[in-house]
């Protein structure tokens, strides 16, 4: 795949790496304003999200029975990998 | 305040746009419409109250009374709405300082059970999470970008989503009228071939009339000084709550622009199509279809004359 949009291509998972599926992934802190959509993970934990300009972006993850986990990514043109791994359960 | 009533485009940025077949022939009937409680009553709003009752929640446009020692500005606040694909200089965030959402538990009271939960199937069948509200009998009003991707960067990802299941006035696992999936949707060409945020709003349309059940959202369209004016209430279903659930929040408009209003109002990814509408003498009317988060303010497509035009032929 090659592109000039900024994809951050990214696994969410939990524990000791297992993939999560249909978790709710979007950005909460970006350079420019992005429309207020979320992505869920496939069945294989991944997910991509086209953003508009390279930049500095912050992406959380949330699902059931964890707490809520964020990671920040410089984003290029072309494809950006980012893991979101979930470290605590819900109480 | 004044309503006005315009035909519907047939070229620019307005014009509708359809993935069915006939639509170009849709013919308006009427431009603005009453909101409808639907069948089984609805959520009290005395007179002159512009805030819903949600419990527990702290009214922002209450606090900002002159009274009260604090004023928010209303106007000439940055337009950063329009930097939305320039250069990357400020910092973007949906919720801005303290979360002030409050979750609504009686979803299925109207208006609450009027907006729905939406469960979206790219083309490329990746999944989303948004919202839509009714807006009649059939036709949920949501942003263009829930039912039309565009600019996605990934191949097979961009045009009409697949399918969309609508669940009204979901709550958690609870759904108490069902859901129903839908894969007729509209936009228009301002949305669709530019991919220009101001244009950022669409319709899903239902093969029945699950809106006469749970009732529908009026709309309105105001001039700027009395939408600067404005009171406004936001619901949907974000995704950084527990999956399934909605939130609620009130404040003033921020600032208005010729096709977008801004509030200072905490949303998330997922809220992405809910209403921001006014709530007039019990009656429910939406000034925009919340789209996008920002800086200081987050911002929906203005509900404006062609805008109002193209819900009315999307109703009928």
């Amino acid at each position: 795949m090659t592109t000039s949009t900024p994809l951050i291509a990214g696994v969410v998972r939990a524990g000791k790496g297992d993939p999560v599926a249909a978790a709710r992934v979007y950005v909460v802190d970006a350079p420019v304003s992005l429309p207020d959509i979320a992505a869920l993970t496939g069945a294989d934990g991944t997910f991509t999200i086209g953003v508009p300009a390279a930049g500095r972006y912050t992406l959380e993850a949330n699902a059931e029975g964890w707490t809520p986990v964020r990671e920040t990514i410089v984003a290029e043109p072309g494809i950006n990998h980012i893991e979101l791994r979930f470290g605590t359960r819900n109480a | 305040m004044s309503v006005q009533d315009y035909e519907v485009a047939t070229t620019g940025p307005h014009a509708p746009v359809s993935n069915q077949p006939d639509i170009a022939s849709e013919v308006i009937e009427e431009l603005t419409e009453p909101s409808s409680p639907g069948a089984d009553g609805e959520q009290a709003a005395a007179p002159g109250i512009e805030v819903e009752d949600v419990p527990g929640h702290r009214s922002l446009a209450l606090a900002a009374d002159p009274e009260i020692g604090f004023n928010l500005p209303i106007t000439q606040l940055p337009d950063i709405g329009e930097a939305s694909f320039g250069p990357p200089l400020p910092r973007e965030e949906t919720v801005h300082g303290p979360d002030d959402r409050t979750q609504v538990t009686n979803t299925a009271v109207y208006p609450w059970r009027a907006i729905a939960s939406l469960f979206i199937t790219a083309a490329d069948n990746s999944t989303w999470i948004g919202t839509g509200w009714f807006v009649g009998p059939h036709t949920l009003l949501t942003a263009g970008h829930v039912v039309y991707i565009k600019n996605s960067g990934v191949p097979g990802r961009d045009g009409w989503v697949k399918s969309i299941q609508v669940m009204p006035g979901r709550n958690g696992t609870n759904l108490p009228y069902g859901s129903v999936t839908s894969n007729s949707f509209r936009s228009v060409d301002g949305w669709i071939n530019n991919g220009d945020e101001n244009y950022d709003y669409g319709a899903i349309i239902l093969g029945t009339d699950l809106g006469n059940t749970v009732g529908w959202f009026g709309y309105q369209v105001l001039n700027d000084a009395d939408l600067t004016a404005s009171t406004v209430n936001i619901a949907g279903y974000p995704g950084d709550k527990p999956s399934g659930t909605m939130w609620f929040q009130a404040n003033r408009v921020a600032s208005v622009g010729p096709r977008k209003v801004y509030y200072d109002i905490d949303t998330a990814g997922g809220q992405s199509g809910a209403p921001v509408w006014r709530l007039v003498n019990g009656d429910r009317l939406g000034v925009a279809v919340h789209a996008y988060g920002g800086t200081v303010t987050n911002s929906g497509t203005r509900i404006t004359s062609p805008v109002a035009s193209n819900i009315a032929a999307w109703k009928a």
